[in-house]
């Protein structure tokens, strides 16, 4: 008769990431860990078999078979999906964070299928109608150099989209997404208030530029600045999200994400990032009213804004294309 | 209240220290023999052997030294006492083989109550004073090889002890700290330190004393052998053999080695009477261990976009369905979210809520 295996546990060599060694040169005491997360990345649970016809042994045995890379170093490439913990064995439906993009409600994503953001005062003038124009950016454009002075916005809803249940019943309290954090190139852009929150109310639109970005919680040194916001009654950037509400969200809602975006003092004043790391247009650019830069003319950098929830782990990549007139 | 972190208490985070050795072994061949002697008119040729103009030490690599894949092993010179009755203003390089010397006693052995310098002694005794090293090839290993230290007990150098220079290494004498691991010493500003007893190897050159003979001093952090000059000369002349070497092609003895010769000619001749130099180094290893405990009712769901289909749970038919994930990375998170580190798992661990697990994950510094 065999020996029972009695190692109990399982032992697993961490490495650092980049942003720990960094943290650990500083020697600031920034270095310290607190909690754990686990992962799923490598995960596809589209071959989780639950209806195999062998019995429930069989369910999982090609997922168990997925080979698992090795760590990355590079913070942000890991960790993307995490796994979570809810008290209760009986969910059946998760909340996810979608993209809300109907038109006429400043939300609606530019024809090019993606969020733009004209970086500095030639380029939003350019898209107005020419020098000091007074045009309306349109869908889709956000206003990089001034971004307290347009409707434009990102809008992200979250709850459980599925038509199976009525958006007017209420989603447990538990999955409801309280804090999100927005990740966004440091080098290009910064996060501004959504035209209805308190922070860009408070003065009237001509100085509405004075108000400031977003302070992020901390910039890695990849220069992914994170932003942490929470629901709260007099935050501008999560609210609450009713079932009334047109929303992307079919079934019962959480909260609602809203933000704009500002182009960072280097690409407004330089050219440097869209020669190292962008692209000459090939295609026009255009707003709603017709207005546009002419192919050849302009100049961009595709990025991406992700939205993660802190409680409920769900992640969400934007596409953002900055643009920058010649 | 849905959450993908768990906080670590202090009941979930220790530290622990381990000690690694590598076992080095380096042969005889290498330091003399396997590649070319540095040129004769200077330069390094292909030669694993590197000369300075300063002539103060000599530099052994394990591949020629010009190579990228070279690796520096050790460095090696030999000096006298100013009260060595070899001290001589007429000797060759004589201010620099003291020098050496005082550079060497002053970082290993550290002066006395009177802040003079003291000597290397053979036992470590201070007190007696008879029993002085006063003429010594020091053998300077790189941090490359010993890492934090060498383990005590594990060092033993061979040297060949022919009287003959050309077959220098038909009989030997082998140099090792055999009590390394009980008896250190204690008392030098550079750490600890054992006495290297001297032994036969092949051939019986050692004259039988009774005991073994003190023929050394391993410096275990500093990472630094001494061998005394006197392992080479006869027992008639206040060495150790049955008769006195001859250390070059000359014919010197090791006194007249050490006066009439360069350093660097001295430490040709000693690297042509090493045979086989071995020991194991160690590493401090640092380690803090997080316990990451999953509990039965905790990470039974995922965040992974395939894990839903219209927001319903792909790996469940019914509400009544447990529902079941499978994990292949932990992180370990700062306060304010940031990813610090990540250990991944070999396969997939299944989570459900009928199991719990808890991963300990290890951060070595």
């Amino acid at each position: 008769m065999g020996f029972l295996d009695n190692s109990g546990d399982i032992i697993l060599d961490a490495v650092l990431t980049d942003t720990g060694r960094m943290r650990l040169a500083k020697a600031d005491g920034s270095f310290k860990i607190s909690k754990f997360a686990l992962g799923d990345d490598e995960i596809d649970y589209g071959l989780y078999d639950k209806n195999n016809a062998s019995g429930s042994a069989y369910y999982d045995i090609t997922v168990l078979q997925t080979p698992v890379l090795e760590a990355f170093t590079n913070n942000t490439s890991l960790l993307k999906s995490k796994l979570m913990s809810l008290n209760r064995n009986d969910v059946l439906y998760l909340p996810v964070v979608n993209l809300f993009t109907t038109a006429g409600k400043g939300s609606a994503k530019h024809s090019s299928g993606t969020f733009v953001v004209p970086v500095d005062k030639t380029t939003v003038d350019n898209l107005k109608g020419g020098n000091d124009g007074n045009g309306s950016l349109g869908a889709g454009l956000l206003n990089g150099y001034q971004p307290n002075t347009d409707i434009s916005h990102i809008s992200c809803h979250q709850g459980l989209n599925t038509n199976e249940i009525s958006p007017n019943e209420v989603l447990a309290r538990d999955l409801v997404e309280t804090q999100y954090i927005v990740e966004v190139d440091n080098r290009l852009g910064r996060i501004f208030p959504p035209p209805t929150a308190p922070q860009a109310t408070n003065t009237n639109l001509t100085t509405d530029t004075q108000i400031a970005s977003a302070t992020p919680s901390f910039v890695d040194d990849d220069n992914i600045a994170s932003y942490i916001f929470s629901f709260s009654r007099n935050s501008g950037y999560v609210s609450n999200l009713g079932g009334d509400t047109e929303s992307s969200i079919l079934g019962p809602r959480g909260t609602r994400l809203q933000f704009r975006i500002g182009a960072s003092l280097d690409t407004r004043t330089s050219t440097y990032l869209f020669t190292q790391i962008g692209s000459l247009s090939t295609t026009a650019l255009a707003n709603a009213a017709g207005s546009e830069l002419a192919a050849s003319q302009w100049r961009f950098i595709d990025s991406t804004v992700r939205v993660t929830g802190v409680n409920t782990g769900y992640r969400l990549d934007i596409p953002v294309r900055f643009a920058k007139s010649l | 209240m849905a959450t993908t972190f768990k906080i670590l208490t202090q009941k979930d985070v220790v530290s622990t220290r381990n000690l690694l050795h590598e076992s080095i072994p380096i042969t005889g061949t290498i330091v003399s023999g396997t590649y070319d002697e540095p040129p004769a008119g200077g330069g390094l040729g292909s030669s694993n052997i590197k000369n300075y103009s300063h002539g103060l030490f000599q530099s052994v690599y394990d591949y020629p030294a010009l190579s990228s894949s070279a690796n520096h092993i050790f460095d090696l010179t030999a000096g006298y006492s100013n009260s060595s009755a070899l001290s001589a203003s007429s000797n060759t390089q004589n201010a620099k083989k003291i020098n050496i010397y005082n550079e060497m006693a002053q970082v290993l052995v550290g002066f006395d109550e009177n802040n003079d310098l003291r000597r290397f002694d053979e036992d470590g005794d201070f007190v007696n004073t008879a029993t002085k090293i006063d003429d010594a090839y020091f053998i300077n290993l790189t941090r490359l090889l010993t890492k934090d230290e060498v383990k005590k007990g594990s060092f033993t150098l061979e040297l060949g002890v022919s009287h003959i220079h050309n077959n220098a290494n038909t009989a030997s004498v082998l140099l090792q700290d055999s009590d390394g691991n009980t008896s250190y010493k204690v008392n030098s500003p550079a750490g600890e330190y054992g006495i290297l007893y001297a032994t036969n190897g092949s051939g019986t050159e050692l004259i039988d004393n009774g005991t073994p003979w003190k023929a050394g001093l391993l410096y275990y952090q500093a990472g630094i052998a001494v061998v005394t000059a006197s392992l080479f000369e006869s027992t008639t002349t206040g060495g150790m053999l049955s008769g006195s070497c001859k250390m070059d092609e000359g014919g010197n003895d090791i006194d007249q080695s050490l006066t009439g010769s360069s350093i660097s000619g001295n430490c040709d001749n000693f690297r042509n009477r090493m045979r086989d130099l071995s020991f194991n180094n160690t590493t401090e290893l640092n380690s803090t261990v997080y316990f990451c405990r999953a509990n039965h009712n905790e990470f039974n769901y995922s965040a992974n976009p395939t894990y839903l289909s219209a927001s319903k749970l792909v790996v469940k038919n019914n509400s009544s369905d447990i529902p079941v994930s499978y994990a292949t990375t932990v992180g370990l998170y700062s306060p304010d979210n940031e990813l610090l580190a990540v250990a991944k798992v070999s396969e997939p661990l299944k989570k459900d809520p009928t199991n719990e697990f808890t991963l300990r994950v290890r951060l070595d510094y």
